[in-house]
């Protein structure tokens, strides 16, 4: 199947009543997220994760995708109205949209902001349509030597793009290959760290770990501080740019799509590198770099629409290989295992109903998202009302539900707390999260292609090395270790 | 202080972990046995400890926990959390979730009753609507039958 006859089967699947309604609720559900601080997309996700379980696998993976997108056009409201990031991604937008914002150009910033989204998700979507088709048809030929390589790679390129220490990054990475040993061992039925648990030979539930990490850790970090928001009060006008705002920002929005589709693609990126990156790219780039942070409207457009075109770079990956390049893509990766679809190079072919009902809803969530967040703009800004000290018992009470209903046991509670109370602790002495939770996901599959690929040798490990695809892959992770050593001992 | 009794932990946990795994066993008759992966793992866990433990005294930076009526509200959710695991067993989820709500509610945010018992009741009679009767999952129930 090409990809445009493969698009117009996606269409055929999204152009549903239902499926349209999920996209809607999801984006929706993503804006409100993005916009409300304290919220972010991945624990957003792991909460709603259980709503998919009676769902069709399109249904829910259409409703997971637009809330991950949605976040990124949603979460620039706050950033702009408030200097407070809804989402990590949203982080840099902050520098010049509020400052514009105070200047009495928070219509435009908006304005320029949520084009730039729609720009560059729709952009990253059309690549996506031709790009995806076309690394699986690759990767198709893979066996577990090279699966397992390229999950290294995946791996040694999310530790390449951390920030901080690498020594903890490595640490979280092999925590995570721990954690994931727990529980039954597939080959040969054997009990690992179980101790004679019950509950542990079933291994540690991935949505209790993430909502853990990422809901649980999130709402212990806000509530330490008391949070005072101090909403933009008048109204907001001029959401349609201007001539000027367009000259300046159409280049920065396409550079910005290519950068962010780019780091969406590789393991580790994602939107939030992909908005940093793209912020320090225009400043370094433009004749009058000193009027970055003091409202520029480059400093929107650029990392807005990086963010967006990330998206759609960080799912292919997940899709045609089986890879998430962070935890939001892990998390999706995870919903898809759990509905009892194993993404991969075969995907496409075994389900093109999924996978071009996602590509093809993609496009219709862009649109939906364009229309919720320019004319709704001034209700997303009264949202921001509501006191965290509302929000987060909510939050809460909708982690235990979601964490409880993946296997209706109350065991996974603890573990969600307990990784809650570890992943605040670690966060506290910047640890990095985001390696564990990848790692979590990549080591069942990492560990299967390295026994099956010493089991199919006949000469050890050297069948790494003997594969021309496997000795490139591994030769690209020597690269990138000894680049990641020599920027260790530079700083 | 903190980091270093991390760090420490770290070598410990590694060290338990992968004598346990090579209990296990490293390799099989033709394939890995199901030691080695956690074993390599664990491995790393424990040399990235001692790596970070040498560090430590040159770059770790003082954490930044918080202290005082910061510190009891983090304690307090905490708890408010655990109290909810460990009752929603005998209490169900409905009566867990609120009296969990209200605890928080007043001992962390130091809301009034009203508005405490006003926004828990409101929170779990939609998400119990929600999640139980919309969506049909199947939520804790105490004795009482909800």
């Amino acid at each position: 199947m090409d990809a445009v006859g493969g698009l117009l089967t996606g269409f055929g699947v999204i152009l549903t009543p239902e499926n349209l309604y999920l996209c809607f609720l999801g984006s929706l559900i993503g804006t409100l997220v993005g916009v409300l601080p304290g919220v972010g997309p991945l624990a957003a996700l792991a909460l709603l994760l259980p709503i998919t379980f009676t769902l069709t696998p399109v249904g829910g993976m259409v409703m997971l995708a637009s809330i991950f997108y949605g976040a990124m056009y949603g979460g620039s409201t706050t950033s702009i109205l408030l200097n407070i990031p809804g989402e990590a991604a949203s982080v840099v937008t902050c520098f010049d949209g509020h400052q514009m914002a105070k200047q009495g150009r928070a219509g435009a910033a908006l304005g320029i902001a949520a084009i730039g989204s729609f720009v560059a998700g729709t952009l990253g979507v059309i690549v996506m349509t031709f790009f995806a088709p076309a690394i699986a048809a690759v990767a198709i030929r893979f066996g577990p030597p090279e699966n397992f390589a390229l999950m290294v790679l995946g791996v040694i390129c999310t530790l390449y793009m951390i920030g901080g220490s690498l020594v903890k990054g490595v640490l979280m990475v092999a925590l995570g290959f721990l954690t994931a040993a727990i529980g039954i061992d597939v080959v040969n039925g054997r009990e690992r760290f179980t101790f004679g648990s019950i509950d542990l030979s079933a291994g540690i539930e991935l949505l209790a770990v993430v909502i853990g990490l990422f809901g649980v850790t999130e709402v212990l970090s806000n509530v330490e501080r008391i949070v005072k928001s101090t909403v933009v009060t008048d109204r907001i006008r001029g959401l349609w740019p201007t001539l000027a705002d367009w000259r300046a920002s159409w280049r920065p929005m396409l550079r910005g799509s290519g950068l962010g589709f780019f780091l969406g693609l590789v393991p580790g990126g994602g939107p939030v590198t992909a908005s940093f990156m793209s912020y320090a790219l225009e400043k370094r780039i433009s004749a009058h770099p000193e009027r970055f942070g003091k409202g520029a409207i480059e400093g929107v457009a650029g990392p807005e629409s990086a963010n967006n075109a990330a998206v759609a770079g960080s799912i292919i990956p997940v899709l045609s290989l089986g890879i998430p390049g962070n935890p939001v893509t892990a998390l999706l990766l995870g919903a898809l295992v759990i509905q009892g679809i194993q993404p991969g190079p075969l995907f496409i072919a075994q389900r093109p109903d999924l996978f071009w009902g996602i590509v093809a809803s993609m496009y219709v969530g862009n649109v939906f998202l364009l229309l919720l967040n320019l004319p709704l703009v001034g209700l997303w800004a009264q949202l921001l009302r509501i006191p965290y000290r509302v929000l987060f018992p909510i939050v809460l009470l909708l982690s235990v539900v979601g964490t409880y209903s993946a296997n209706k046991n109350v065991f996974d509670l603890w573990v969600m707390l307990g990784f809650g109370l570890l992943g605040y602790v670690l966060h506290k002495l910047e640890y990095d999260l985001a390696p564990f939770v990848i790692a979590l996901v990549l080591a069942p599959l990492l560990e299967q292609s390295l026994r099956q690929s010493l089991a199919m040798s006949p000469d050890g490990a050297m069948i790494f090395l003997q594969r021309p695809g496997t000795a490139l892959m591994l030769t690209a992770c020597a690269v990138l270790v000894a680049l990641m050593f020599r920027r260790a001992k530079k700083s | 202080m903190f980091e270093r009794a991390l760090n420490i932990f770290w070598i410990l946990l590694g060290g338990a972990a992968a004598a346990y795994a090579w209990t296990l066993g490293l390799v099989g008759p033709s394939v890995p046995d199901s030691g080695l992966f956690p074993f390599i793992s664990a491995l790393i866990v424990m040399g990235a400890g001692v790596v970070l433990l040498l560090r430590s005294p040159v770059e770790a930076a003082a954490p930044d926990f918080p202290r005082g009526a910061a510190l009891a509200r983090v304690l307090g959710v905490a708890a408010g959390l655990a109290f909810m695991a460990a009752s929603i067993p005998y209490l169900g989820f409905a009566v867990a979730g609120f009296v969990t709500m209200i605890i928080l509610l007043r001992a962390v945010e130091k809301s009034g009753w009203l508005f405490s018992i006003a926004l828990a009741f409101i929170s779990v009679v939609v998400v119990v609507w929600l999640f139980g009767q919309v969506l049909g999952m199947t939520l804790p129930r105490g004795p009482w039958g909800w």
